[in-house]
């Protein structure tokens, strides 16, 4: 129970306003055993459907990257998030696809207030899920997804190397799972999202190798490094619970996007705690194999 | 309920808890604070180790200055206590890393700009803006930021490059060499030039030469330990092919005062055959420099990638011109330039004997 505890308030540890994360979290874990199974607040969609959710993002950031800075920076960020479902054929071993685009910025200071860093990031995740829970009251979804990640942060007390490109273009694992149930007869879900690579290219700087120089002599090669959980550590989580609103669904969630890595001699720790709000819409798309 | 009922719900708990373990591994193992304290110490520490990672010229100021960043260490922590006052640490600090005579290292807080600049201070200034002055007239050429130009007397074109902080723009250049495209010979006067960007150094460069060839070699620093640099890379400068070259001679006058790009622009131009550096030694600032910070906020610069000339020599302590002079006390006396007048003769003397 001890070690339970632990992973739930670390869920936390990173968010401005811990409280919700923290309830989320208890309900993903408490309210399937409530056994307010509904079918209606959510489904996955069949082949040629397309579920879509868009977001506005808010929240906090943080960043130390001592190729820039030894001091570690946070402040606000604001951005936007794209999920999105699709049907697979059914006789395929995916099932279903997933989604994820996202692009914020946010403006950061270091602990004195004595410096400035801005940081303009984008993601873009595709995954295909196999269901390996597939129930009344929940799915849970597994399989593998590619990932895509870049940020740029520029440091405004570098005269010199102002700025760092940080990303890295990996497969690893994903796992979504959704909780469908009811509360004063109002149908609702609750979903969680983990994306993780497991290996790929991250781009970072050979030390303290310049951005002048690597654009000069196209000096990129030193730049690539193979990346595994070992070396870069990275996660993007996501829990939201979808509200029936007339004939919509509001969205509200909260994601924790984080990257790790010691690549090139230096060490990476950038990563955002988004509170997001938006809305659900199913489309049927159109037949592409007809 | 069914069995298969509790096995989907105990699969659904797993699952939740393994989304949540990764965050926990994340918090553990790689979201770490400063390695220092904000501290007199932690600061001092921060900066030592700073600069003990990631300077690039250690090994060549212990040889040249006897500078062993070690020894320095020790000698400037026995300074520090818990009561030392942030102006005092700071310029203790200072004078720590002022140590490596590097114009590019820097220590910025809100109160002060550390700096040793006794690479220019303890050597003549063999510079007078006023003397200056009066060879441009009043009716110089302003042809861009820190580029001013005129035609002297005897048909020799003056050219002052104040600084390397902007670039001069091509139209500009083809204008000014069609200014003083009858001129015998021209004089570049980057006296007191501190440098700027590497790139309008080498833009300019790029104008007096015909040929593709190599000027220079840079490395960076690839680790952390005194000697961790990457392979040479050779620069290449190559004749800025749409615009107009000059390939009359050309005089350079340079003096401790030209320091970082304007360094990097007087080995440049001494590798062209039709160029003579003419005056002082220059100031040097051979590495690229970068920043970082302390935990108190303070803001290092330090060299971080050296540059060597063509023949792999470094030039962090300036280059030497072709015709040493200093400038003459009686000449200034006089109202003369004894660097311009020089060079007017040189280029004179090129003319009856080329």
């Amino acid at each position: 129970m001890k070690i339970i505890l632990k992973m739930l308030m670390t869920v936390n540890s990173r968010c401005s306003k811990p409280l919700l994360p923290l309830l989320l979290t208890v309900c993903l874990t408490v309210l399937p055993l409530m056994g307010f199974a509904q079918r209606t607040a959510w489904s996955l969609p069949q082949y040629n459907e397309t579920v879509r959710s868009g977001s506005v993002a808010f929240g906090k950031s943080f960043a130390r990257d001592t190729y820039l800075s030894a001091s570690s920076y946070s402040g606000w960020a604001l951005g936007f998030e794209n999920d999105r479902w699709t049907g697979n054929k059914p006789d395929k071993l995916f099932k279903y696809g997933r989604g994820h685009s996202s692009l914020f910025f946010s403006s950061m200071t270091n602990r004195l207030k004595g410096g400035s860093t801005l940081q303009l990031s984008g993601s873009d995740h595709a995954a295909f899920l196999w269901p390996a829970v597939n129930c009344s009251m929940c799915d849970l979804l597994i399989g593998p997804v590619a990932m895509m990640e870049l940020g740029l942060l520029y440091n405004q007390q570098n005269s010199n190397n102002p700025v760092t490109v940080e990303g890295y273009l990996g497969a690893g694992l994903c796992v979504d799972n959704t909780f469908r149930f009811s509360l004063f007869r109002y149908d609702m879900a609750l979903q969680a999202t983990l994306y993780m690579p497991l290996a790929g290219i991250g781009f970072a700087p050979d030390y303290d190798q310049p951005y002048w120089y690597m654009y000069k002599y196209s000096e990129y090669g030193k730049a690539l490094h193979f990346i595994w959980p070992l070396n870069n550590t990275a996660v993007m989580q996501q829990v939201a619970l979808i509200l029936p609103m007339r004939g919509d669904r509001l969205k509200i969630g909260y994601t924790f996007d984080y990257t790790g890595n010691s690549l090139g001699g230096h060490s990476r720790n950038v990563g955002s705690s988004l509170f997001t709000i938006g809305f659900v819409k199913r489309f049927q798309a159109k037949e592409w194999d007809k | 309920m069914s069995r298969r009922y509790f096995l989907h719900i105990a699969c659904v708990v797993a699952a939740s808890f393994l989304m949540l373990f990764p965050v926990s591994c994340v918090r553990n193992e790689k979201v770490k604070e400063n390695e220092f304290a904000n501290t007199p110490y932690g600061n001092f520490m921060a900066l030592w180790t700073i600069m003990d990672e990631r300077y690039c010229f250690f090994d060549l100021k212990k040889e040249k200055l006897g500078v062993d960043w070690n020894e320095v260490r020790d000698r400037y922590a026995a300074s520090i206590s818990d009561n030392i006052s942030d102006r005092a640490l700071f310029e203790l600090l200072c004078k720590m890393i002022g140590e490596l005579r590097d114009g590019h290292v820097n220590l910025t807080s809100s109160y002060d700009y550390g700096r040793n600049w006794s690479w220019k201070t303890d050597y003549p200034a063999n510079y007078s803006r006023d003397l200056r002055d009066k060879y441009l007239g009043k009716n110089y050429i302003i042809g861009g930021n820190g580029y001013y130009h005129r035609i002297l007397d005897d048909n020799i074109g003056y050219l002052v490059v104040e600084s390397f902080e902007s670039f001069i723009s091509s139209g500009r250049i083809n204008v000014m060499f069609n200014n003083m495209a009858l001129c015998n010979g021209l004089i570049i006067d980057i006296r007191d030039n501190g440098g700027g960007d590497l790139r309008a150094a080498e833009f300019l460069a790029s104008h007096f030469t015909e040929k593709t060839l190599t000027v220079s070699y840079y490395c960076y620093k690839s680790g952390p330990g005194h000697n961790d640099f990457s392979e040479l890379y050779s620069n290449d400068l190559s004749p800025a092919r749409e615009d107009l070259r000059w390939i009359k001679p050309v005089v350079l006058l340079t003096n401790r005062g030209c320091f970082s790009s304007a360094n990097d622009f007087a080995f440049t131009m001494k590798a062209l055959d039709n160029v003579t550096l003419l005056g002082d030694t220059t100031g040097g600032g051979g590495g690229l420099p970068m920043s970082s910070e302390l935990p108190n906020g303070w803001v290092v610069r330090f060299s971080s990638a050296p540059t060597f000339d063509a023949d792999t020599c470094h030039v962090e302590f300036g280059v030497a011109p072709d015709i040493r002079i200093d400038m003459k006390q009686e000449d200034m006396l006089s109202g003369r330039d004894t660097y311009i007048e020089e060079a007017r003769k040189f280029i004179n003397d090129k003319l009856v004997n080329p």
